[in-house]
């Protein structure tokens, strides 16, 4: 199994690229600073040293010169410089003005070069630090001068250059990375724009836009963005429309039929056939127009609630509202079951609410062998309205899915609802805020909207 | 005049459900005049109807125009019969005239039912309702002659029986809707009535109508009675629970 590899965020990715690309530049010049300032000083030190070993050489040479004057006296005679070690050579015997080290490891790099009569200019790592050795021949006098210079300042000054350098990469980086934070923080905002523009927009804002912008760059995608945004408005509104246009062309050929089978089903003059035929038609059309109203009402509220129409209103006014609209007249029983309790307020668009409610009691008449009473009740901060049926109950597989379109619990019987009546009131309630849910216990089978409790303005505690 | 059958124009663009409705009208005893358009309506009422169901959506002149035309000619109470059901068709079919509105689909026994409630007389004679006849105030009642609405200059008097505000000398037209919204708020001076109470009362139709029926009408009434309509003195809205008409 590999691992997961999450990719890293833009932000994260622009951050890390600034940051490397300010660590290879100022690891590059980090770098070619310390390399010409090393190479620089370690040419000074060695012009330096050259120099010094000539002018001690020719001073060794004039002694050596004096006729009866010994090396070791001829070097005792010249003060060596600081830190340096002066070394004479004669006839293979080693004179030193210091007696730590011995002559043939210190002056083996430019020996070589001494030997064939030129003057040797090399580095030797036995001191600590390194020193440059300088060797001249001093064929005058049969001898070879040797110099050896430890380059302790120089070796400070790199050291201290290097980490001067080092440093600054370091700052420099880091700052990178800042820069490029800030420049990805700066790219990214109009993306947070458009985010936040999406977001309203599928809130159901349909009026957001994002301003016009003067970037070039950006002009494209603010432009085609709120192309987009007007496309899927217009079509919306288009589809608002068809929907409109359909309701017309549907609600009068429907509404003629309920009329003239009306006014067939009054007439005297049916047989009894007839008047059984009569009888299935006015039924299959007040379900063929439930479906139509459920319909238009499911498209309605998918439009989203109209503020205008939701207003403060009695739970249990609502119910017997809904009771009195489908003509039923069973027990209602508000706020608790000691009497008539106060009646609790919701915040409902009232027309939906009741078409909500009538579904429900349809519901129970259906699949629930009767309406057997309406409780509404409080519960905290909600209300309850209770709808009791005396049916068989709804199996607990079947508890969610009837309230979706066309869908049906096993047990009933089929083609007698318009298929919506449940999925309705389930859209309807959440665009209250609220819940509808299906409890059975036993005989007792309840369907229970429960909708946010509302507390009347001024009313003082 | 009162054995003349009641006159109901029907303008439908539809020719099925104009004629449906012809037969279920007629079958109650109505006399039936039906319309296609608008301008054919027109004449129609200009002969005088009692009572018009006028759909909106109509070829040529439109519903809504029909009513702002005929309102001015006739008194006659207005039902819209339309599929449009939006909030702003409703309330601008009512404020340019109508009286009640039924939208499509609907059972014909509904139509029948408002036509019934706004032909029925208007009732001085709307009795009381059961928690009124406890705490019924004989002075304000129905049984008075004339009401004094507002006593300021030109002051505002309502007399039921023969149908007529008056303010000053000067007599203010009501529909017969108008009238009838007035008469209830008479019965109740001073009480509250809630909207779906006036529905049932002006209506007849306290569970099916729309509250905002009685908002529009409440509005045109204060247009004709109150001084300063946007501030009603007369006609006072109580929030949240309806409305109050204040005798001063």
């Amino acid at each position: 199994m590999t691992p997961r590899v999450r990719r890293p965020g833009l932000r994260s990715s622009v951050t890390a690229a600034f940051a490397i690309g300010a660590l290879l530049l100022s690891v590059i010049l980090s770098v070619g600073t310390y390399v010409s300032a090393r190479h620089l000083l370690v040419e000074q030190r060695e012009r330096t040293a050259l120099r010094q070993a000539y002018a001690d050489a020719a001073l060794v040479r004039d002694r050596l010169r004096t006729p009866g004057t010994g090396v070791a006296e001829a070097l005792g005679a010249v003060a060596p410089p600081s830190g340096a070690t002066m070394l004479v050579r004669r006839q293979g015997t080693w004179y030193s003005s210091s007696l730590d080290q011995s002559g043939d490891d210190l002056t083996a790099v430019v020996r070589p070069a001494v030997a064939d009569g030129g003057v040797g200019l090399g580095w030797t790592a036995r001191t600590d630090p390194h020193s440059v050795v300088v060797g001249i021949p001093l064929p005058a006098v049969g001898a070879e001068y040797y110099e050896v210079a430890v380059a302790d300042e120089l070796d400070a000054t790199l050291r201290t250059l290097a980490v001067a350098l080092l440093l600054g990469a370091a700052l420099t980086t880091v700052a990178g990375a800042g820069l490029g934070r800030l420049a990805s923080k700066r790219l990214l905002a109009p993306l947070a724009e458009v985010t936040r523009a999406a977001g309203e927009i599928s809130a159901g804002n349909l009026g957001t836009r994002l301003q016009d912008t003067h970037d070039p760059d950006l002009g494209s995608l603010v432009s085609s963005f709120n192309h987009m945004v007007d496309a899927v408005h217009e079509r919306i509104q288009r589809d608002a429309r068809f929907a409109a246009d359909v309701s017309h062309e549907l609600r009068t050929p429907v509404t003629t039929l309920t009329t003239s089978l009306a006014l067939l089903q009054r007439s005297d003059e049916l047989d009894p056939r007839s008047r059984q035929a009569v009888g299935l038609m006015a039924d299959e059309l007040s379900r063929f127009r439930r479906a139509l109203e459920d319909l238009l009402a499911l498209g309605r509220l998918e439009a989203g609630l109209d503020d205008s129409r939701v207003t403060v209103t009695g739970a249990g006014e609502l119910a017997r509202k809904a009771l009195a609209a489908s003509g039923r007249s069973v027990d209602l029983v508000v706020a608790g079951s000691t009497g008539q309790g106060p009646d609790p307020l919701v915040d409902v668009d009232r027309a939906q609410m009741v078409r909500a409610l009538v579904n429900l009691y349809d519901n129970a008449d259906l699949h629930g062998e009767g309406l057997v009473g309406v409780e509404v009740r409080t519960c905290d901060d909600r209300v309850e309205i209770r709808v009791l049926d005396r049916g068989p109950g709804v199996a607990d597989e079947d508890r969610t899915r009837i309230f979706e379109r066309f869908a049906r619990a096993g047990s009933s019987r089929p083609g007698t609802g318009s298929g919506l009546g449940l999925s309705l009131v389930a859209e309807t309630v959440q665009r209250h805020d609220g819940r509808v849910r299906c409890s059975s216990t036993g005989r007792d089978t309840a369907f229970v909207v429960d909708l946010p409790l509302v507390t009347p303005r001024g009313e003082e505690a | 005049m009162d054995d003349m059958p009641t006159r109901v124009l029907v303008l439908e663009d539809d020719p099925g459900l104009r004629t449906s409705l012809r037969m279920v009208l007629e079958d109650d005893g109505y006399e039936v005049v039906e319309a296609h358009a608008a301008d054919r309506a027109l004449e129609l009422v200009d002969a005088g109807v009692d009572l018009m169901l006028v759909d909106l959506m109509l070829g040529g002149v439109d519903g809504f125009t029909f009513i702002r035309r005929a309102r001015p000619v006739t008194e006659a109470p207005i039902v819209v019969i339309s599929a449009r059901d939006g909030v702003e068709d409703i309330v601008s079919a009512l404020e340019a005239g109508a009286d009640d509105y039924v939208t499509k689909p609907f059972d014909v026994e509904e139509v029948q039912a408002r036509i019934r409630a706004l032909l029925r007389r208007p009732a001085l004679a709307c009795p009381p309702t059961i928690d009124d006849e406890a705490t019924h105030q004989p002075d304000g009642g129905p049984s008075q002659d004339e009401v004094v609405l507002d006593s300021a200059e030109g002051p505002l008097v309502f007399r039921p029986a023969a149908a007529q505000l008056l303010r000053g000398d000067r007599e203010i037209h009501l529909t017969m809707t108008e009238y009838r919204l007035l008469s209830v708020l008479v019965d109740h001076l001073g009480r509250v009535l809630s909207r779906t109470a006036l529905l049932e009362h002006v209506w007849d139709s306290g569970f099916f109508g729309d509250e905002r029926i009685v908002d529009v009408h409440v509005r045109r009434l204060r247009k004709k009675l109150e001084l300063d309509p946007t501030e009603p003195r007369s006609i006072v809205t109580v929030r949240g629970l309806g409305y109050r008409l204040d005798g001063r």
